[in-house]
């Protein structure tokens, strides 16, 4: 099994990544509501990451315990975070 | 069985440096056919993404708490010209694995020159970055034109301003890092100390593909999402 992507590959990958950046730079100048925007562009980042992650870090052809090793650290601190802000919001919203 | 391929140092004729060449690597049951370098790679990159996450954790409840985010007098932030900065980091990467792919197939010319132009990318980032910090060339398409400086994002000035500068200038470290590193392992393929090791061209891929990861993130937490 080949130990990374072909240049067709990576030149898609590439496409993917700058078509991501325009629909996140077009949201916001949508006038979407906000939580749906704030949704909409974490969604559209965590995608791009994944996608540098997979196939330009060649996490795709790595072992499973690698990957899993790469991504619990990332995804605690993400969940954790995520938790404490909404914490922070919501005790500053008014009841 | 199939094994990858690390370069160990061998001994040497006495006076003379040590020879490198490649030497069989057994394949692990762990982690495949990953070097004990790439492993290393990624534990430092796991931790350095923790020092990240604190940053912009901190940022998000900094920000979630405040009743007033940008205070009057304090620039917005320019999203049209970071996005150019993010599409150059997005070409960078590509070069990146271009390079890879290149000293791959045991080409020097093509991964020395795809190394020069993933390079000359983390510079246009950092030129990019002082420019939008200090307005460095004047009629530049930037927001707003004299630099955030200069339109009165101080940082200390305001828990805005501060996280702003932190993060971004830490992300801006690491570029100047990865820049450094790529000028040495590009010195590195030019001088042929590299031949038959594309193995240290893919570890300086991962660290610069972090920091573009990395920058993925900023780019939505701290401009995008208003």
């Amino acid at each position: 099994m080949a130990s990374h992507a072909t240049t067709r590959a990576y030149l898609g990958v590439f496409a993917a990544l700058a078509v991501l950046t325009v629909l996140e730079v077009a949201a916001v100048k949508t006038g979407l509501p906000k939580r749906t925007l704030v949704l909409l562009l974490v969604s559209l980042a965590v995608t791009k990451a994944v996608l540098v992650a997979l196939f330009f870090m060649h996490l795709r052809w790595e072992t499973r315990v690698l990957r899993w090793m790469v991504a619990v650290p990332l995804a605690t601190p993400a969940v954790y975070g995520v938790v404490l802000i909404a914490a922070t919001i919501a005790k500053r919203m008014p009841a | 069985m199939s094994a990858s391929v690390i370069a160990e140092p061998l001994a040497a004729p006495t006076g003379h440096a040590p020879v490198h060449t490649s030497v069989a690597f057994p394949r692990d049951t762990l982690f495949g056919a990953a070097t004990p370098g790439k492993i290393a790679m990624w534990i430092f990159l796991v931790s350095d993404a923790l020092s990240f996450s604190g940053l912009l954790i901190g940022y998000g409840i900094l920000r979630g708490g405040s009743t007033v985010w940008r205070h009057p007098g304090e620039p917005a932030l320019g999203v049209n010209f970071t996005a150019f900065l993010t599409f150059l980091l997005i070409c960078s990467s590509v070069s990146m694995v271009m390079a890879y792919s290149a000293a791959l197939a045991g080409d020097r010319k093509k991964t020395a020159l795809w190394l020069a132009l993933t390079i000359l990318g983390g510079l246009g980032f950092l030129a990019g970055q002082m420019h939008e910090y200090f307005g460095f060339f004047p009629g530049f398409p930037t927001h707003p034109l004299r630099g955030l400086v200069g339109e009165g994002l101080i940082p200390g000035h305001s828990a805005y301003a501060s996280t702003f500068y932190l993060t971004t200038g830490f992300h801006g470290c690491h570029v100047l890092a990865g820049v450094v590193y790529l000028s040495t392992v590009l010195a590195r393929v030019l001088s042929g100390k590299l031949d038959g090791r594309p193995g240290a061209v893919e570890l300086a891929g991962l660290f610069w593909h972090f920091v573009d990861l990395v920058w993925i993130l900023v780019f939505t937490l701290i401009y995008l999402i208003p």
